[in-house]
């Protein structure tokens, strides 16, 4: 049964191997999954390997597991509520009693039973201990409650650690119904119900809260965290993916290299070489970085995408510290770019071409405009810089879907390689660059 | 038998429950745990404090941008070695002279190749029995540094490559190993693959109250309740560097140094704001925003 779930992690963009359910395999062999909480904390730490898993885990492991699919938006109560696994939860564990619990409290009694560990479990065990010795006199029900607290063994409420994967699923199943038979008095599989004594809050070595709300809490804040999820590397450039793509942009550096003597390595081989010093070198590499920036800063179409770019490559002029120029140009560029944002101070094109042609060169544009503004002028300019600069991309704003809508989108794209102004075509506008050495 | 009971922290530190527990799997798996986190958050602390309380040997590889595995592990000593081989010439010359007074090399052997390895700190690790070995920041550290590990931690064997010696240890007495990361730069994947990750979340108010509890336990409550407020409001209006469960704690010690009238209107005015804020723009900004005493200690200073 397991098998699938590899396959099934993946369509929430997570990494899961072979060796992760190896691992699993090993830590159910040492005892270290007894429970459905625990399940969820060991794979945890083999699967997430980054903040930005969080998110996609708590939703895979919630749908493969438990069958509760979260939608995008959703709150984690809403799909609990909506689950046909909470529904039988609730019937199996409660009946059909209808108390004045809201449905929020139910969420939150199944929550901690999903994510309630065999650490809780013991926690509260050893704390049951202690009370039973301490306080024995105040025992409320004295008839085998005793004895039910220190026969409740881990194994015959929820142990899973001499199962093998595939009887896992089953089992938990099987346990389902157990607790339906033995529903008497609070021997719940691993329900809050039977530690009632201590509750939340009580019992608890430290007064730390009992039961694995943490857990339930965790999985609701990180549904609700934009920093548990991936960044969104098919979105039009914000302030939220720009270090994404920032990122992508850091293919481009290049690097220049040039011999020193090395100084350390001289003496370190020497002293092998039982005093012998033979010099020897070194390569120092320094990172070379070139580019262009020529963005269309005129007309309202264009207006909401100029302050993350400039943020983009302001960014990466301070963390890569290089020639990094910047020009402007309103619709199209004839023969001259402005390199004030005013568009007031004008450069001639034939300057921009007397330039290294190992800029990079971005323009950065909707290439929307008349027609009739797509002049010769304009056209001969793109081919004069396509064939001075051999590295060049037009990153455009809209989406895809609506490049082919655009007379003017449609030349420009034949004439320059365009791309998406997001992480990934960023990406694979350096990439192509790159390519072109 | 390695150490794998079950910690979760100890009188002075609250370990986090599902830190605990990844450290616990860790332990029983016998792979190294990495942590990664906001700083200030007690990544290191884990450690420390779980080698105090159980009283094992604990090793410190603090990682740093020109940490190669060779200080990790161990170290050939060729200075000694050269400065050894060049005295038994020289004693050898002496002899035939009819010298009978020798140079001495310190009761090394140039013949026995590992008198002259340094070991490092994962090599004392892995021959100490379940001692404990931390990996610090080992984002500062370069790219090939946790490369470089990886055969270590999976095969839990270091070979020495110039005395040939091999440092192994075997899953039982495997250390507990654990490497903390502030993510300034992305670990390889094929490493984290390797480590049981965690990622430890900034504390909620909750928790962080039980934290200051521990440190503080003598500050009363009312004190505790106006720094974390404003504490809190602090991380909210998102600061270049927002301040951590240390500033906290830091500026909570020099708070108690007052009674407790004191020390609510030295919260109140954002006494000792230094040890929270850490930037010079974030200063200006927290001025601005919380105006009213940072006004009136501009106007004393002018």
């Amino acid at each position: 049964m397991f098998t699938t779930l590899p396959e099934a992690f993946k369509k929430f963009d997570l990494a899961v191997d072979v060796r992760a359910l190896l691992l699993l395999q090993r830590a159910m062999d040492k005892g270290l999954v007894r429970t459905i909480g625990d399940l969820f904390n060991v794979l945890r730490t083999f699967i997430i390997k980054d903040p930005e898993h969080m998110g996609p885990y708590t939703k895979a492991f919630y749908a493969y597991f438990l069958d509760i699919n979260i939608r995008p938006n959703d709150r984690l109560n809403d799909a609990i509520l909506r689950s046909q696994t909470f529904e039988q939860w609730k019937e199996t564990n409660f009946g059909r009693i209808e108390d004045d619990i809201t449905p929020d409290e139910w969420v939150n009694r199944f929550l901690d039973q999903v994510h309630l560990t065999h650490y809780d479990i013991k926690e509260v065990l050893d704390g049951r201990e202690l009370w039973d010795k301490d306080k024995g006199d105040l025992e409320d029900n004295p008839e085998g409650n005793k004895d039910e607290a220190l026969n409740r063994p881990l194994d015959r409420m929820a142990d899973y650690s001499d199962l093998t994967l595939e009887e896992l699923m089953q089992r938990m199943e099987e346990v389902k119904e157990q607790q339906q038979s033995e529903h008497s008095g609070g021997s719940h599989w691993i329900g809050t119900g039977g530690i009632s004594p201590y509750g939340h809050g009580g019992g608890a070595k430290d007064g730390i809260r009992v039961g694995g709300s943490g857990g339930g809490k965790m999985a609701r804040k990180v549904l609700g965290d934009s920093n548990f999820f991936p960044v969104d590397l098919e979105a039009i450039l914000n302030d939220n993916n720009i270090d994404a793509a920032l990122a992508s942009l850091k293919g481009i550096v290049e690097e220049t290299a040039h011999e020193i003597l090395d100084v350390k390595e001289t003496i370190e081989k020497g002293l092998e070489r039982g005093g012998l010093f033979i010099p020897e070198i070194k390569n120092e590499t320094f990172d070379k970085l070139q580019v262009l920036l020529i963005i269309d800063n005129g007309g309202y179409s264009m207006h909401p995408y100029i302050k993350s770019v400039q943020t983009l490559f302001r960014k990466m002029k301070t963390r890569f510290a290089h020639d990094l120029e910047t020009y402007y140009f309103h619709n199209t560029v004839y023969r001259q770019v402005f390199t004030d944002s005013q568009r007031r101070k004008s450069l001639p094109i034939e300057r921009l071409l007397s330039k290294d042609p190992n800029y990079h060169v971005f323009f950065i544009g909707d290439a929307a405009m008349a027609p009739y503004e797509l002049d010769r002028a304009s056209l001969n300019t793109y081919s004069e810089i396509k064939e001075h600069f051999k590295k060049v991309a037009w990153l455009n704003p809209e989406p895809v879907r609506y490049w082919n809508g655009t007379l003017s989108t449609q030349i420009i794209k034949e004439l320059l390689p365009m791309y998406p102004l997001t992480p990934k075509g960023i990406e694979q506008a350096v990439l192509e660059m790159n390519r072109k050495k | 038998m390695a150490d794998t009971t079950f910690w979760d922290g100890s009188e002075q530190y609250l370990c986090d429950k599902e830190l605990a527990q990844a450290f616990h799997i860790a332990r029983t798996l016998g792979m190294p745990l990495l942590i990664e986190g906001e700083p200030g958050t007690g990544k290191t602390e884990l450690p420390l404090q779980f080698a105090a309380s159980q009283q094992t040997e604990m090793f410190v590889y603090p990682a740093g941008s020109k940490s190669t595995v060779e200080q990790f592990v161990a170290k050939f000593d060729h200075v000694k070695y050269l400065r050894d081989s060049q005295i038994e010439i020289l004693n050898a010359q002496r002899n035939e002279k009819g010298l009978d007074t020798k140079l001495s090399t310190g009761g090394r052997d140039t013949e026995n190749l590992s008198d002259y390895v340094a070991m490092g700190p994962a090599a004392k690790a892995f021959s100490t029995p379940n001692s404990v070995l931390l990996i610090d920041e080992i984002d500062k550290a370069p790219r090939e540094f946790p490369n470089d590990l990886l055969y270590a931690l999976s095969h839990r064997k270091f070979i020495l490559p110039e005395s040939g010696e091999v440092i192994e240890t075997s899953e039982k007495d495997m250390p507990a190993i654990v490497i903390t990361s502030n993510r300034e730069q992305e670990l390889p994947t094929a490493f984290k693959g390797r480590c049981i990750y965690h990622y430890i979340q900034f504390p909620d108010a909750e928790k962080m109250r039980l934290i200051v509890s521990k440190h503080h336990p003598q500050v009363s409550n009312k004190i505790v309740d106006a720094s974390m407020d404003i504490f809190y409001q602090l991380r909210r209006i998102g600061l270049e560097r927002s301040p951590t469960t240390r500033e906290l704690l830091n500026w909570l010690r020099f708070i108690k140094t007052f009674t407790t009238q004191e020390a609510l209107s030295k919260i109140n005015s954002l006494d000792g704001l230094g040890t929270l804020i850490k930037t010079q723009a974030d200063l200006e900004r927290v001025q601005r925003q919380f105006g009213n005493a940072s006004e009136q200690s501009f106007g004393t200073l002018n």
